[in-house]
């Protein structure tokens, strides 16, 4: 008897004190995307988009926003402004204004990994001009502007137009020696969002901008990328059978298929770098007369693509060079090939603007379509 | 010969199940976050540290069935007091004794400090630590026979968590491994020495010996169950110094279930959530061997039944936990028991082997 009642007794304390916090989901709103501004006293503009699940309507996001000292704080206070307890565990994506990339975001990356309710799968943008603003536009064809801006990061990353910035891919650049983080850049443009370019930083602090056709370059580099389509433009007077304007620069639309990089350090005093890409594509359009038949033409518009690959990835490397941002990795690849070099993140950025690359790209046409 | 531990037909295990003894008590809490405490020493050369432990492991336990095949049906609480003495040797048992109890105590405050971290912020230590103890009482009292059993399926049920680590090597950089053997040896040796908390549990076969039924086929379950843990050991350490960078990794504390958050299925969005509710199954093994290696040093000294013992410990361990609460306090405790067990599970064995055989030579 008393055996059973010390049972009974037992198990209800177990099952009293085992009641966890409980989240309903009509009790919650969840954030789904926080942007983090500076405004003009130094201080953090937190801007919340909140979806708040309701069974008998139609789920509702609204944007709310507060100011504070730090990012966490901001968000008690837009707790204040809300019905529902906010909850950080779907967040998808953050988003930091231009001003604040300036001053650096370290602290933030650094809170956003502590924090053991985000994911370190979520992605990271910068808004250009103020993510307040953007966020709080009244789009006339976007109902949930989070979930908007996710899926076009995420759309633009599977298909490999610009790279990935999950929380944990930029703060394993942010914490690296030798390899500076980059982040895409998302602009209002009318009533649209779209990626305009990325954001490239020297440790924490933005110190320049890439156009986001460039990113195809960087991904090159960087060694994460597969297979997508570039465009880049070649002399016109490589066509024999080109009769007039023959000095016109031709644009080439391509699609690798496959490529393989390799980047050597070749001589650690300089410190000079070879960097040596193999693609293989097809020519998706081609703005001129050509005989694919002819071997030597072939070779020819070959010749042509490696030629303006390589000065345009010197002109990226020779700007971040100037910017003093080592997103190539450049850094990466320097401590792993010489012994006890003891690289810190000055050592190398003081190396780094006089380092030299040499680039040789091979691009090969495997096809050019069904047509000629 | 009163030291000498006669069992039951039916209380004995098959030799091949030490297989899963050995290995499940070595993997515990600490997979959890043992690299960036080897990193600290070896920087990318941990995986180094990790080889180099796991053969001076295969070293020790060639020695520890050297020492338990001398004295055949001793555990190793009769053997201390064969060699040393009635007194001395009880001694050494208590020390072992409360090594085994300290051994318990931390894997439980590290899970449940992970479960709190992670998941529930809010749920109290002692329901955590009451709801585990419950569980361990009731397979305890079961007998050594379920504990294994329980070992077994720790194994079958968790192993293919070692294949969830495909998904963060999508993301990781083997040109962080290199330079290779950057590190000077001595900072090697220090990593592996900082790996000892992660790596022990194979001394369990100091007490599980007697309970084997064909003692001549222990050599090659032991050695296969260390091989696995070490191979699984290195994978994990591999993955995670070319997942993390450098500094990312040693702020990580916990980099093992950090790997597994980049883990996202379609209906599953945080995987490291499920990895922690599921590593109680991975504990559990380890709490119930050592409680159970506990006892047996008990019973040895004194006359107490397993009933009265376990519900004794199991109130003892609860009031404990009650203190351990910070960071800080944890940490320090596995600082200080992976210092001891470096002693008592590494050094301890080579010296009682000499001493048995000169003990030998003496009296023959």
């Amino acid at each position: 008897m008393i055996k059973k009642l010390g049972l009974v007794i037992l198990s209800l304390t177990l099952l009293i004190g085992g009641c966890a916090e409980q989240k309903l989901l009509e009790k919650i709103g969840l954030i789904t995307l926080a942007g983090y501004d500076l405004n003009e006293d130094g201080k953090v503009v937190t801007t919340a988009v909140i979806r708040q699940v309701d069974p008998e309507f139609q789920s509702m996001v609204t944007t709310s926003s507060a100011v504070n000292d730090s990012s966490l704080g901001a968000l008690t206070e837009i707790n204040r402004k809300t019905t529902k307890k906010l909850m950080q565990g779907q967040m998808r994506i953050t988003l930091f204004g231009e001003t604040l990339a300036t001053e650096g975001i370290g602290s933030f990356l650094n809170t956003l990994s502590k924090n053991s309710s985000t994911s370190s799968g979520i992605l990271l943008a910068m808004t250009a001009g103020n993510a307040k603003e953007l966020l709080e536009y009244p789009y006339k064809n976007i109902n949930d502007v989070g979930q908007e801006i996710y899926k076009l990061i995420e759309q633009n990353v599977d298909a490999e137009l610009v790279t990935s910035s999950t929380l944990h891919e930029v703060s394993q650049d942010y914490y690296s020696v030798g390899r500076d983080m980059i982040i895409p850049i998302i602009e209002r443009k009318e009533e649209v969002i779209e990626v305009t370019g990325v954001a490239l930083f020297n440790k924490d602090k933005l110190v320049g901008q890439l156009p986001a056709k460039d990113s195809f370059y960087l991904l090159l580099i960087r060694g994460k990328f597969k297979s997508g389509k570039f465009e880049t433009t070649i002399p016109g007077d490589i066509f024999s059978s080109n009769q007039s304007d023959s000095s016109e620069p031709v644009p080439v639309v391509l699609d690798t298929i496959s490529s393989t990089k390799k980047l050597k350090l070749t001589d650690k005093n300089v410190p000079e770098f070879e960097l040596q890409i193999n693609l293989n594509g097809r020519i998706l359009e081609l703005d001129a007369e050509m005989d694919f038949d002819n071997p030597v033409e072939i070779e020819k518009l070959e010749k042509a693509i490696n030629q303006s690959l390589t000065e345009e990835l010197k002109s990226i490397l020779d700007y971040c060079q100037e910017i003093n941002s080592d997103v190539f990795g450049l850094g990466k690849q320097y401590r792993s090939q010489v012994r006890n070099s003891k690289l810190t993140h000055e050592s190398w950025h003081a190396k780094y603007p006089t380092a030299k690359v040499n680039i040789k790209i091979n691009f090969k046409i495997l096809r050019s379509g069904v047509f000629e | 010969m009163k030291n000498v531990i006669h069992v039951k037909p039916q209380q004995m295990i098959n030799a091949f199940l030490v297989f899963f003894v050995v290995h499940t008590t070595q993997i515990g809490v600490g997979i959890h976050g043992f690299q960036r405490i080897i990193y600290q020493e070896s920087k990318q050369d941990a995986w180094f540290s990790v080889l180099v432990i796991g053969i001076v492991s295969h070293v020790i336990v060639i020695v520890m069935i050297k020492t338990l095949e001398m004295y055949d049906s001793h555990d190793l609480y009769g053997i201390n007091r064969e060699v040393f003495g009635t007194w001395i040797g009880n001694f050494i048992n208590v020390i072992y004794f409360f090594y085994c109890s300290v051994a318990f105590f931390s894997v439980l405050i590290n899970y449940i400090e992970v479960i709190q971290t992670w998941i529930f912020p809010l749920l109290s230590t002692w329901f955590i630590s009451a709801t585990l103890l419950l569980l361990v009482i009731y397979t305890f009292l079961g007998g050594l026979r379920v504990i294994v059993g329980v070992s077994f399926f720790s194994f079958m049920l968790a192993f293919w968590l070692i294949f969830v680590l495909v998904f963060p090597l999508q993301y990781s950089d083997p040109q962080s491994l290199f330079p290779i053997l950057e590190s000077k040896f001595i900072d090697i040796l220090k990593g592996a020495k900082a790996m000892t908390f992660t790596i022990i549990g194979f001394e369990i076969l100091y007490i599980i010996f007697p309970f084997v039924k064909d003692k001549k086929n222990i050599r090659k379950p032991v050695h296969y169950g260390l091989l696995v843990t070490t191979l699984m050991y290195l994978a994990v350490i591999l993955v995670s110094l070319t997942y993390f960078s450098g500094e990312q990794l040693s702020k990580t504390i916990w980099a093992t279930l950090s790997l597994f958050s980049i883990v996202q299925f379609p209906f599953l969005e945080r995987f490291e959530f499920l990895a922690v509710c599921f590593w109680m199954l991975i504990i559990l093994p380890n709490l119930c061997l050592y409680v159970w290696a506990a006892h047996r040093g008990l019973t040895g000294m004194i006359n107490i039944s397993a009933k009265k013992f376990i519900w004794l410990f199991s109130c003892i361990v609860l009031l404990l936990t009650f203190f351990i609460k910070s960071r800080i306090q944890i940490n320090s405790i596995n600082n200080i028991f992976g210092q001891v067990a470096f002693y008592i599970v590494f050094i301890y064995p080579l010296f009682l082997y000499v001493l048995a055989l000169v003990k030998k030579k003496l009296t023959s």
